[in-house]
């Protein structure tokens, strides 16, 4: 009896560390992204390593793993320099090098990294930055780099630097394919945190470039954005029509419980399916017969026959549909009677009473809706790799020619870019940095979204409650 | 005097305005059910003429992904159930309200993290290091929670004062990061001493066990992480619904917590629990991103944890878009698109007819007592 | 239940009578609340319906202004009329009955708007004022509801800061802008404190002489206090009705003698 209830005292501790262990996986998934995603953008110290064979080389140090093959560790370094052909790992980035056979590590101030926009990053010595007819050597060199960098795109002047590896031979680069510059080991604390706000900037700015390797995701968020912002035009009528006939005009009947179940298991039903719908019904078959009609001319080659912008929000409305009635018709629930009544006892029609007492009153669950189905499609993207997501889009779906909003482009989204850096480009391992910062980026919105919603129900029960 | 006209509308326009917002109220709602139909009208009708084709060759692709949906939505079960009743168990019997209220949203958080984050991380991250430290895995997955009965013990022998147990979800984090760095430590160290070689090295040469970088084990962690919130959430409630008065009337009786739990707050909360078990089943059987990134996608019939499989859900989502319009295998495609849909649908209803059921019991017994 | 004989209805001449109920049946989903209800309510007069909890008084009250038209779970039989005109007739716009028929509610239900706009609510609905005849009829109903003077100084602030006393008279201001025929009350001081409920009373009595007033109370006291002529009502039925000083000096009925002397629930 005695052993029996010391175990029934030990048995809720597995409870407790259940609980512990849930936020601890949340909070280790929400540090990982943090850490990775956020320490990319800072400038990491450079190496220049010389191996006991006598070779030298420039990287940085990604990590340190055990031998395969035999006792020991080796060391991961990014080394860049694609196109320096004396290199034996050529084409590569990266770099393992067994510990012991390293002779010296040292980390001269001199060393430069240069992201480019053809080769990717170049890391070195900056010998000399040649424009027109002007050479400067060293110091005054990085000088004259870094103020021709510091101008707007096309103000910067047509200068050649020299470039030398530290194991190969000195090359001539155009300034033009050079975007970006620094020499991280001589950089002040303070400069290092500006040089890392402006590649954080930059990152949300900028769209990618070497196959997903650098630059940012701008398309991608806007695209998301752009999509979302359709979704919700399309969705909230219809979604706060549904919850208004349910809560306010049906009769509460059988049936209207049964579309009640209905609506909400809708919200249970994969995604996927939601895509498999999107692709066959919408893109197949609306958008097909749209295309015989009205753009015959450009036919075979599709207009609204595939997937596009217009299908994916659709999609997405139809899957966000049962979160915005759930949502709404929970607010309009928490009305009292007596508001309508009171109204209505003064003459008002129902869509006076609606309009004037009911959805102001409900406006705060509305949005509580709205932040939850922009939450929900904007990390969704099993049903969007059916109707309309694009790996690199060659046009935004908005710009400055007529109709300005174009319905049927494809459009790149940012759970579908993540997706896809990590696990189609080609050289993955190059874009992990990035594919953590894009994480970070899309987990940061959903639950910026989701605490927004958590709060304005909570903040909503509270006024309730007093009042 | 009394003129017959005075009820008569004054302003006709205020009507017909009333009217007309009636009707687009009916015709939107009208719509929305419409389209709820649509997507079932459409799938089947899509999927008809799967009818006219040879049966073996429909279930010869059907049976190996309807078995890798079901083992993927198994392990993640496996991992989940635990996980999510325990917590659910604690929060709602030994947290006071207050708490309660803080923690819940915070792990709900959880099902809020994109599918697509949670298989990068799980497929990209994860599936490699445990490959590589197979040993250090299975410590982990083992020893923290073994290690929590020991804080439970050493709790009992100390009993401090400022460690209160209804903060244990608190103190139990830093315990359980240094179980489990304490697991990484030593497993390796078990591993050299017992085999002498690498655990995997030793799966794979002396049993014979193929070992897929991308596994069920690490499907059924990742999507139990997605999965964990949406069973917790409904089984917390179902649990904290248990009237007050039916335990304390079985700890008048002498029972201890952990006995009243046993004998009263789970079978009266049993229904509940029971819907939410299926409300996660659904969840795990239609969840897209998190397989289709963190297993192998390999269409292939085994039950070993360390092997892949390829899901409904990842199927349709790989092949769909490659498979031309009206096809065989786009109408195949659409026929298991149609019975994830049902199955979801049914699991779904059935969850929640359980628990509207469960929820006026328990509120009359509440009443009642 | 020993006397379970409907007594006659009292009855007005036409141009007395404000309303003419006659035959009156309502059930809710099936279930009979008011059962063959036949009386008629003086112009210009207060008239109390009292009655045991449950008795169907309140069921009444909101037959009055078809507020039972929000519920289509209720069934009606019989006719109503205002002012001598059926208020079921096919004709009949609903919300310009309800306009003439204002009603004022057991709990305060002000809305969550000023003070300022939920009397102008109504006004608004009609939408036939300017600003200034507006403004004008707004402190008019505020004074008649004798809440001009707490409340001149904060008009846009919110109704639902005020006490539950004064947003009653706030709800009663907002009825009479509408300028209604009839005034339902129905239990209005039921959740106020006794200084409120006697301003309310003493409201009562100063708008029978623009309005027809109609009360539903549990509280005998006040239909005492207040009204001229009183209705019995139990079980759905009218029990007795007659002068309140008939009703409570001098019932013909020993159920109604015992109800009002609380030898009854």
């Amino acid at each position: 009896m005695n052993r029996k209830a010391a175990w029934h005292g030990l048995w809720p501790w597995l409870c407790a560390a259940s609980v512990a262990l849930s936020l601890l996986l949340l909070g280790l998934l929400l540090t990982l992204l943090l850490t990775r995603g956020l320490g990319h953008f800072w400038p990491a110290p450079l190496e220049a390593v010389t191996l006991t064979s006598g070779e030298t080389f420039a990287g940085e140090v990604i990590r340190e793993a055990e031998l395969p093959d035999r006792s020991g560790q080796e060391r991961l370094y990014f080394i860049g320099n694609r196109d320096n052909s004396a290199q034996d790992s050529h084409g590569t980035r990266f770099r393992w090098v067994s510990l012991d056979t390293i002779l010296k590590r040292e980390a001269p101030a001199q060393l430069v990294r240069l992201s480019r926009s053809p080769w990717g990053d170049f890391i070195g010595q900056l010998e000399a930055f040649e424009h027109s007819g002007q050479r400067l050597e060293d110091n005054a060199a990085w000088q004259a780099l870094s103020q021709a960098l510091a101008q707007p795109k096309n103000a910067r002047p047509n200068a050649r630097l020299t470039l030398r590896p530290l194991n190969g031979e000195a090359f001539i680069q155009p300034l033009a394919e050079v975007y970006r510059a620094s020499r991280p080991n001589a950089m002040s604390w303070l400069s290092k945190v500006r040089y890392w706000a402006d590649g954080v900037g930059r990152f949300l700015s900028q769209g990618p470039r070497a196959a997903n390797t650098g630059g940012g995701v701008w398309p991608a968020i806007f695209g998301t954005v752009v999509m979302v912002i359709v979704m919700s035009v399309i969705v909230m009528p219809f979604g706060v029509l549904a919850a208004i006939y349910l809560n306010e005009i049906a009769q509460q009947h059988r049936f209207t419980r049964l579309v009640r179940i209905g609506v909400r298991n809708l919200a249970g039903v994969p995604s996927i399916v939601y895509g498999v719908f999107g692709l066959g019904a919408f893109v197949y078959g609306i958008g097909a017969t749209v295309d015989e009609w009205f753009f015959s001319a450009s036919l075979p080659s599709p207009t609204f026959g595939t997937g596009g912008l217009l299908w994916a929000s659709l999609t997405l409305s139809l899957l966000t549909l049962p979160v915005v009635i759930v949502a709404t018709e929970e607010g309009l629930a928490r009305i009292p009677d007596a508001q309508r009544e009171g109204a209505v006892a003064l003459g008002a029609t129902r869509l006076e009473t609606l309009t004037r007492v009911v959805l102001p009153m409900a406006a705060p669950a509305m949005l509580t809706a709205l932040i939850l189905a922009v939450a929900r499609a904007a990390g969704e993207v099993a049903p969007l790799m059916l109707v309309g997501v694009a790996k690199l889009a060659p046009q935004v779906p908005v710009d400055a020619t007529f109709p300005y909003l174009h319905l049927e482009r494809k459009f790149m989204h940012l759970g579908y870019h993540l997706f896809d850096t990590a696990f189609h480009g080609d050289s993955v391992q190059a874009a992990i940095p990035l594919v953590y910062a894009t994480a970070l980026l899309l987990v940061l919105i959903v639950l910026v979204l989701n605490l927004t919603a958590i709060f304005l129900r909570h903040y909503l029960r509270r006024k309730r409650a007093t009042t | 005097m009394i003129s017959p006209s005075r009820l008569r509308t004054a302003q006709p326009r205020r009507q017909f305005q009333d009217r007309l917002a009636t009707a687009i109220i009916v015709v939107g709602a009208v719509a929305v059910l419409a389209a709820i139909l649509a997507i079932g009208i459409f799938l089947l009708w899509h999927s008809l003429p799967v009818l006219a084709m040879p049966l073996p060759s429909i279930t010869q692709k059907l049976t190996v992904l309807a078995w890798g949906t079901l083992k993927a939505a198994l392990f993640t079960l496996l991992f989940a159930i635990p996980v999510a009743l325990c917590a659910a168990v604690y929060t709602a019997l030994y947290l006071p309200p207050r708490m309660r209220h803080r923690i819940k949203p915070a792990l709900e958080m959880m099902e809020a993290v994109p599918g697509v984050v949670v298989g990068f991380i799980a497929g990209v991250i994860l599936a490699p290091w445990v490959e590589q430290h197979l040993a250090s895995a299975l410590a982990l997955l083992v020893w923290p929670p073994a290690s929590a009965l020991l804080a439970g013990l050493v709790w009992q022998a100390l009993a401090p004062r400022r460690l209160p147990f209804n903060q244990a979800w608190l103190w139990l984090i830093p315990w359980l990061l240094a179980m489990g760095w304490l697991a990484l430590w030593a497993a390796p160290l078990f591993e050299h001493y017992l085999l002498g070689v690498d655990l995997r090295y030793v799966l794979e040469t002396r049993l014979g066990v193929d070992y897929a970088t991308r596994n069920a084990m690490i499907v059924g962690i990742a999507m139990g992480f997605a999965v964990v919130p949406g069973i917790y959430a409904l089984a917390d409630d179902a649990l904290s619904d248990v009237p007050a008065s039916l335990m304390e009337g079985a700890q008048a009786l002498g029972a201890d917590r952990w006995q009243t739990l046993w004998r009263v707050a789970l079978p009266a909360a049993g229904p509940g629990i029971f819907s939410a078990v299926l409300i996660g089943a659904g969840r795990a059987v239609g969840e897209t991103m998190i397989v289709l990134m963190a297993s192998s996608n390999a269409a292939l019939i085994s039950a070993s944890p360390f092997e892949g499989m390829r899901t409904i859900a990842a199927a349709v989502a790989i092949e769909l878009p490659e498979a031309a319009p009206m096809s065989t295998t786009y109408h195949l495609l659409i026929f298991a698109a149609l019975v994830l849909f049902l199955f979801t649908f049914l699991v779904n209803t059935l969850a929640e007819v359980v628990r509207l059921r469960l929820r006026s019991r328990l509120l009359r017994l509440g009443g009642g007592v | 239940m020993t006397n379970a004989v409907t007594t006659p209805a009292v009855r007005f001449a036409p141009e007395h009578t404000s309303l003419c109920i006659e035959g009156l049946s309502l059930a809710y989903a099936g279930k009979p609340a008011l059962d063959e209800l036949t009386l008629d309510i003086p112009r210009h007069r207060i008239t109390a319906f009292i009655g045991p909890s449950g008795c169907g008084k309140s069921t009444l009250l909101r037959a009055l202004n078809r507020l039972h038209d929000l519920n289509p779970d209720v069934t009606r039989q019989g006719r109503i009329a205002f002012e001598g005109e059926d208020i079921h007739a096919a004709h009949t716009d609903v919300a310009e009955l309800r306009r003439r028929i204002g009603m004022v509610f057991q709990a305060p239900n002000p809305f969550p708007m000023s003070i300022y706009e939920n009397v102008a609510f109504g006004l608004r609905l009609q939408n036939r004022l300017k600003k200034r005849q507006r403004d004008d009829v707004i402190e008019w109903a505020l004074r008649s509801a004798a809440l001009w003077d707490e409340v001149k100084d904060r008009l846009h602030t919110s109704a639902w800061q005020l006490s539950g006393g004064q947003q009653q008279r706030l709800v009663i201001a907002r009825t009479l802008a509408v300028k209604p025929d009839i005034l339902l009350l129905d239990e209005p001081a039921s959740a106020l404190d006794p200084i409120s409920t006697l301003k309310i009373e003493e409201l009562m009595g100063d708008l029978k002489h623009q309005l027809t007033l109609v009360l539903v109370t549990h509280n005998m006291q006040q239909a005492a206090r207040v009204s001229d002529y009183t209705a019995f009502v139990d079980h759905g039925r009218l029990i007795e009705y007659g002068t309140t000083d008939d009703i409570f000096t001098n019932p013909r009925l020993r159920r109604t003698e015992n109800y009002i002397t609380g030898r009854m629930n």
